[in-house]
């Protein structure tokens, strides 16, 4: 990299100077930058060219490596050794010669070394380089013109890379920040015409991970996708954890009221919740003979009395408390049966206010 | 004849973790109480707080200590006193949001410029261990607290209806 941006400041003298007239001297120092150039990227020369796609400053670089692009694109040595070869012309003439000799080399090659190049020139942002290929394969008479091409866009490089990374944030433009989800590291893109300075830059991103958070929430929490305004669904979902301790209390309440007689396996009711779990079928494996023990009413207006509950809770009690009523704990299969009615119905309006 | 075999469920979901874990201690709460005087109201009452224990304590157990509430709501559950109920605390009394407002003037303005005010403040409430925890961590544990509670509602839901028919 450092020899390909080193060889941008001699490159600019050169075209500086004077795009048509190269003296001897120069087009010497020229090879010479050329030979480090072409030693350092032929052995890789893929990753090499695209770093350089990456770089803004070193397009100048890739313009020059434009013309000897079907050397890099196809690797192969005949196109190097040709390349060297052309290096021992010591004038003007070199210049010219070479883009000859490449746009002649160019046409007779594969077709599919031009399909790349001028593929691979229109992926860079500069438009000045979709002209090389085209000026790359007309014949001579050109060369000052990609000569100035190449000064104007290495002043336009030389500017971007003064100013900074902001401009370079800047003129990617439009392109949106990404979603911070996966990414250890957050890369985050300015848009156009918002601050880069970090702070608000940490500020945005961590913005938009608290909008992502809050995005999965909704749709965690049914009834959510509807509502618009961050204050309204954090309500929502505060009210939708709360519900769903108050049901966690319920259910401890309802299975302790239940107080089953288990005289059955751990292993048959885990395998039977597991089946019913997935298929919610209530298995007929065992039938364990339980029912709510009730002693009265006295003792069921103690319950209601003592624990405070809303009057949401009191129906549900109360209609538990008729239910039972009815029901004389004994432990047979008979009365099981009889009370199955009041039972369902019990468990029925339990349902219903879950 | 091919005899049915129920889909199995994964073994190693929370849904399943939580659930034998919960069913083990469950039958343990039932097995150590006497016959005799388990119907009276405060035998439920003490039963009923037993087995919220058990399965708040078998669902953080079945996290882990992966989620921070799950390690705040264990620690909470062993530093508790053991004492024996007290009525007044036995229930959380929800306040409603008005008193809060009036109560309390302090707001989250996070720095992101949204006011999220009381909200922030509930959300840490109910969220175990959510007090020191900001915005975003907030945020992330309240989806998988939320998640977390769906599930053994739903398993305990399953338990209940398997045992009362």
């Amino acid at each position: 990299m450092e020899s390909n941006a080193g060889t941008t400041e001699p490159r600019s003298n050169l075209t500086a100077s004077d795009g048509a007239q190269v003296t001897a001297l120069e087009s010497l120092h020229f090879t010479d930058e050329i030979h480090r150039l072409i030693s350092a990227p032929v052995t890789d020369s893929s990753t090499s060219f695209m770093a350089l796609l990456e770089l803004p400053p070193p397009q100048a670089v890739e313009l020059l490596h434009s013309s000897d692009s079907p050397k890099l694109l196809a690797t192969s040595s005949p196109n190097v050794e040709d390349f060297k070869g052309s290096f021992h012309f010591p004038s003007n003439t070199g210049l010219i010669e070479r883009d000859a000799r490449f746009s002649g080399e160019a046409n007779n090659s594969n077709g599919k070394r031009n399909s790349p190049e001028p593929k691979d020139l229109s992926a860079n942002p500069e438009k000045a380089v979709k002209s090389e290929p085209a000026e790359t394969e007309s014949s001579q008479p050109l060369v000052s013109d990609p000569a100035l091409e190449k000064r104007s866009i290495k002043r336009k490089d030389r500017e971007n890379k003064v100013k900074g990374s902001t401009k370079k944030s800047k003129t990617a433009a439009n392109e949106s920040s990404e979603d911070a989800e996966k990414l250890p590291y957050v890369h985050v893109r300015a848009r156009r015409g918002q601050a880069t300075d970090s702070h608000s830059l940490a500020e945005r991103a961590r913005r938009e991970k608290i909008n992502a958070r809050m995005k999965l929430l909704q749709e965690l929490v049914p009834g959510c996708n509807k509502i618009s305004g961050t204050a309204l669904v954090l309500d929502e979902i505060i009210n939708h954890a709360q519900s769903l301790q108050q049901q966690v209390e319920f259910l401890s309440m309802r299975l302790a009221a239940v107080n089953p007689r288990i005289d059955v396996n751990l292993d048959s009711i885990l395998t039977s919740e597991s089946g019913s779990l997935m298929d919610s079928n209530l298995p007929s494996l065992v039938m364990p003979v339980m029912w709510p023990e009730v002693q009265g009413n006295g003792h069921r207006q103690q319950y209601l009395h003592q624990w405070h509950v809303d009057a949401l809770h009191q129906p549900v009690w109360g209609r538990e408390e008729v239910c039972n009523n009815y029901i004389t704990p004994e432990n047979s299969l008979l009365t099981y049966d009889s009370s199955t009615n009041s039972e369902t119905l019990h468990a029925n309006q339990l349902k219903m206010e879950l | 004849m091919n005899k049915y075999n129920p889909p199995r469920m994964n073994p190693s979901s929370l849904r399943s973790r939580f659930a034998t874990r919960f069913l083990r201690s469950l039958s343990k709460i039932n097995a150590k109480k006497p016959t005799a005087s388990s119907s009276s109201p405060t035998e439920i009452f003490r039963r009923y707080r037993r087995i919220k224990v058990a399965a708040d304590k078998s669902m953080a157990y079945s996290v882990r200590s992966r989620r921070t509430w799950s390690r705040a709501m264990l620690w909470k559950l062993r530093t508790r006193p053991c004492c024996r109920r007290s009525v007044k605390t036995s229930t959380i009394v929800r306040k409603t949001r008005h008193e809060k407002q009036n109560k309390n003037t302090t707001t989250t303005t996070g720095e992101d410029g949204v006011v999220f005010g009381v909200e922030a403040d509930e959300l840490r409430e109910l969220v175990p261990g959510g007090e020191a925890m900001d915005l975003y961590n907030l945020l992330d544990e309240t989806a998988h607290y939320i998640k977390c509670l769906t599930t053994q509602v739903q398993v305990m839901k399953k338990i209940a209806d398997f045992y009362s028919p």
